[in-house]
């Protein structure tokens, strides 16, 4: 029997009417062999009557007699492993089934643990649903149910009570969503397209790192006319992060950054505006140089030799000057027109 | 429950609202007399990075969201201030009820990101990297609103 799963949203008002609506914990171990099976049928049917499931469907509020006792109840226990079928589309009838053989009126087993815990088990649900599982599968086995064919696709769908370690299904749980949130995370992050999750922790980690910077270092820009170099040398032990960052994705941002504050830098004290290129990869070179070297070696992948550009740059009114990154993989020339002292224009252009 | 995590908020506000917050802070700070004297950039400096954060965290959600929420603790606990934060009807720590949470490979980088993202400690990892998202974005909000007020700013 299959039907196509509740939306979201309705899962979460199942949630809280499951919840808010839980019955006494004092029958507690009536989850025994089954000595009545009831119809599971009429439930499954009433239930998975129409996709999408509505949220009028719900299980109405328990009714008073001990039918309608049991009936809310199961209607509430099924709705319990189904959010995490919710990959798979198809209501494993048996295997629901046999989850209901376990149940007679009136076990409520199950719900103590989202009862007792009913305000975290909000932010737990994947965890409510597991803690949930191994309990119902304790029952199935004293039931002594039929196993259902265990799904091929996803183990979490393995509830037998044998494989059913709680803490594995829990993992798997886990693990699931941490992989959801990183493929989020991936979207997000410039170059996000490594498969392995550790460089994809890696790439996250330095990108928030390199923001914290940008923004450390606007701050130092905006209205802060001039930081002390002191500020710029601790910089640079940090902007060897943003410089691997710079290439990829936000080039231009923290080229045009990196500008203002060289400019601001070069205004002051010619040598602190190298150290700060310096951390940063950069250096500066004249642009006769810097076009010779280009266009020469194209794709060449040497860096430059420091002394080159240091013994160049040391001109505050040179006229003409450029840079060249030193990083292996990418080169980025940083070329300015007459840097006269008070306002800079630096010209960036990107090279291969 | 995986199917719940489907719609996981990480939705940011508009740029003017960053912006907004930002330049309400930057006016205040300028009122302050001890502001504008030359010399002591580095406070200056440091007052501004923090206007930034605070108003970024509150811009970004307010007390909505747990890494805006110790942002704006921590910024409250250097001024000396009491912030009184109200009380959310879903729990904000996440219960820790397995001991098996962690996974020993991925946790030394999780612990990385947990000294990153403000209030990361108190989080579990899942939600940790919720919160990263929309850290990454309300950060990447605030820089660009940054870098236009410099660029509008800056000297011909």
């Amino acid at each position: 029997r299959t039907s196509t799963f509740p939306t979201p949203s309705s899962q979460e008002k199942v949630w809280k009417m499951m919840n808010s609506s839980l019955l006494t914990p004092s029958s507690s171990s009536h989850v025994q062999t089954p000595a009545t099976t009831f119809d599971h049928e009429d439930f499954l049917d009433q239930i998975f009557a129409s996709s999408p499931w509505p949220s009028d469907e719900a299980p109405p509020p328990p009714p008073p007699s001990s039918d309608g006792f049991v009936d809310s109840r199961h209607q509430q226990i099924m709705m319990m492993p189904l959010p995490s079928h919710h990959q798979n589309e198809v209501v494993d009838g048996s295997s629901v089934h046999s989850l209901y053989n376990g149940f007679s009126a009136g076990g409520s087993l199950p719900f103590h643990i989202p009862q007792g815990t009913a305000g975290g088990m909000m932010n737990q649900q994947g965890q409510a649903l597991t803690q949930n599982q191994p309990q119902v599968s304790a029952s199935i086995a004293t039931g002594g149910t039929a196993a259902a064919p265990p799904q091929s696709r996803t183990k979490v769908r393995a509830r037998r009570g044998q494989a059913t370690d709680p803490h594995s299904i829990a993992e798997r749980l886990r693990r699931e969503r941490i992989a959801e949130r990183m493929k989020g995370l991936q979207e997000l992050v410039p170059n996000g397209n490594k498969t392995d999750k550790a460089s994809m922790l890696d790439e996250i980690i330095d990108y928030v790192k390199f923001l914290q910077l940008q923004v450390k270092v606007l701050s130092m820009s905006r209205l802060g006319g001039g930081a002390s170099n002191s500020q710029i040398s601790e910089e640079n032990t940090s902007s060897a992060v943003a410089g691997g960052n710079q290439a990829t994705g936000n080039s231009n941002d923290s080229l045009t950054m990196t500008e203002h504050q060289v400019a601001k830098l070069m205004e002051e004290d010619m040598g602190s505006a190298m150290q700060y290129l310096q951390g940063k990869g950069l250096c500066l070179m004249p642009i006769s140089l810097a076009t010779a070297i280009s266009t020469a070696t194209c794709h060449s992948r040497n860096t430059l030799i420091p002394g080159a550009a240091g013994g160049v740059g040391g001109h505050p009114s040179s006229p003409n000057l450029s840079g060249m990154t030193v990083q292996s993989t990418n080169k980025v020339k940083l070329s300015g027109n007459g840097v006269t002292e008070g306002s800079p224009p630096l010209v960036v252009k990107e090279a291969l | 429950m995986a199917s719940a995590d489907k719609p996981i908020n990480t939705d940011v506000p508009e740029k003017d609202v960053f912006a907004l917050h930002f330049l309400q802070s930057l006016s205040n700070l300028r009122r302050q007399n001890t502001f504008n004297s030359p010399e002591k950039t580095n406070d200056r400096v440091k007052k501004i990075k923090k206007a930034a954060y605070v108003s970024m965290a509150r811009a970004a959600g307010g007390t909505n969201r747990l890494w805006s929420r110790a942002l704006l603790r921590r910024a409250a606990k250097e001024n000396n201030k009491i912030v009184r934060f109200p009380r959310r009807k879903k729990r904000v720590t996440c219960l820790r009820r397995r001991s098996n949470r962690r996974d020993p490979v991925e946790e030394e980088e999780a612990e990385r990101l947990r000294n990153l993202v403000p209030g990361g400690g108190g989080m579990g990892t899942s939600k940790l990297m919720e919160e990263t998202a929309h850290y990454i974005k309300c950060l990447s909000m605030q820089v660009k609103v940054m870098q236009c007020l410099v660029d509008g700013l800056a000297p011909k």
